[in-house]
């Protein structure tokens, strides 16, 4: 194992696939052997790992945000703790690093060539270990951990796709479908106000009086 | 449209921003932002800057995390809207700073090229001595940004702010050339350099 003197290792996955207790239990193992080792990761980092954890459900879908302040997190733990760690010969172990990152960025379409440009500013593990599970056992150990589903992390932003003005304008047109054709379906009239307002209101004066002739 | 301003500190850019902002207001929907004004990414950057926390790489991170967030916020849904937007400082504030700190030009660009090109880029330029004159009579101290105090820890504030702001427009000056940029001369009364920039943006609008 001394090939690891200096080295990082990066044990990759998902929430539930169970980093943090494989991080833990090669962390034991290798200072059992007697390797001096260090742990860092995904939204560990003084500079930002709070801050992200307390926004993160404001800009769930500012998927390029999110993605660079993972960065600039993971970049703050290499350049203060990992970089001096290594060269004094420990092991650094990350609980999350570039793989889960990238995972999570290709999974909500964020451009592979970007992010991997991006990430070449880090660096490379020696090791690199990627969790994986099937999705009922991952998603029982959440439950059996939390005691729920947290919409947030079971990615119910991957609904919408691509960045918010395109996520709203399909979600608009859906909803507008709809509108129309229950519209149609229940007699109701409808009425388009993407015209100047004036007309529009006359439109409606003139609907409004109409029925209340009829009556 | 997108409309960029960029220069030095002490260039009068902001002013100009605004100026523009307001006048475009009586045409059309016109928004302002602002470098380095996320709501919640600026307030991490102002502590770290206070505990000299960034280093090159961190630093320039954290202002693309800032620019990102305002851009997927408002700057992209603002233009595909239709609106006017005008950036009191874009990208190339980025590239400037992050390379006189040493970092790769050529990643710092692959960092922003989410980023769509601006419609015209105003390049106010003026000389680093004649920014700190003007600094000097508005409000007399140097702030240790201005100064490149992360760059140039040892220097007194008003030699810092001319050797770092020194640097930056040797940047802007090669960027103005790669990029496009309409360089102005900022040294002129801020009416006429509005002017001039009425009368461009005038020719964009009707064009």
């Amino acid at each position: 194992m001394s090939y690891l003197v200096g080295k990082i290792v990066a044990v990759e996955g998902v929430e539930g696939s169970g980093r943090t207790l494989h991080a833990e239990g090669i962390r034991t193992y290798l200072e059992e052997q007697g390797y001096g080792v260090i742990t860092f990761g995904l939204g560990m980092s003084k500079l930002l790992g709070e801050a992200i954890a307390r926004k993160k459900r404001d800009v769930v879908f500012q998927r390029r945000t999110l993605f660079l302040a993972y960065v600039t997190d993971l970049a703050d733990q290499v350049e203060n703790l990992v970089k001096p760690a290594v060269e004094s010969g420990f092991v650094a172990l990350a609980d999350g690093y570039v793989l889960t990152l990238m995972a999570w960025g290709l999974t909500r379409g964020l451009e592979r060539n970007w992010m991997e440009g991006v990430l070449r500013a880090l660096p490379r593990p020696e090791l690199t270990l990627a969790l994986i599970a099937p999705p009922e056992e991952i998603m029982k150990r959440i439950i059996r951990k939390k005691g729920v589903l947290d919409p947030l992390s079971s990615g119910v932003d991957l609904c919408v796709n691509g960045d918010l003005y395109q996520g709203f304008r399909q979600y608009l047109e859906r909803y507008l479908n709809n509108m129309r054709s229950l519209a149609s379906d229940k007699g109701g009239v409808t009425v388009d106000t993407g015209r100047d307002f004036k007309v529009v209101q006359e439109e409606i004066n003139s609907l409004v009086g109409g029925d209340l002739g009829e009556a | 449209m997108l409309i960029a301003f960029e220069g030095i500190d002490g260039s009068g850019k902001s002013s100009q921003a605004r100026l523009l902002r307001d006048w475009l207001s009586m045409r059309g929907d016109a928004y302002l932002t602002e470098w380095n004004s996320s709501e919640w990414i600026h307030e991490v950057i102002k502590e770290a800057k206070k505990k000299n926390a960034l280093t090159p790489l961190t630093f320039s991170l954290i202002h693309a995390t800032d620019f990102a967030d305002r851009y997927e916020r408002f700057i992209h849904p603002m233009i595909s809207s239709g609106f006017h937007v005008v950036s009191d400082r874009y990208v190339y504030t980025a590239y400037a700073r992050d390379t006189v700190r040493g970092v790769d030009l050529k990643w710092v660009k692959e960092l922003y090229s989410f980023a769509v090109r601006p419609t015209i880029t105003f390049f106010i330029r003026v000389t680093p001595q004649v920014a700190l004159a003007r600094l000097k009579a508005g409000r007399k101290t140097v702030k240790p940004a201005e100064a490149g105090a992360d760059v140039f820890p040892g220097l007194d504030p008003e030699e810092g702010f001319l050797k770092y702001q020194g640097l930056l427009l040797e940047v802007y000056d090669r960027l103005a050339t790669e990029e496009g940029f309409v360089v102005l001369d900022g040294e002129r009364t801020p009416r006429e350099v509005q002017i001039e920039i009425r009368r461009r943006v005038g020719e964009l609008l009707s064009g």
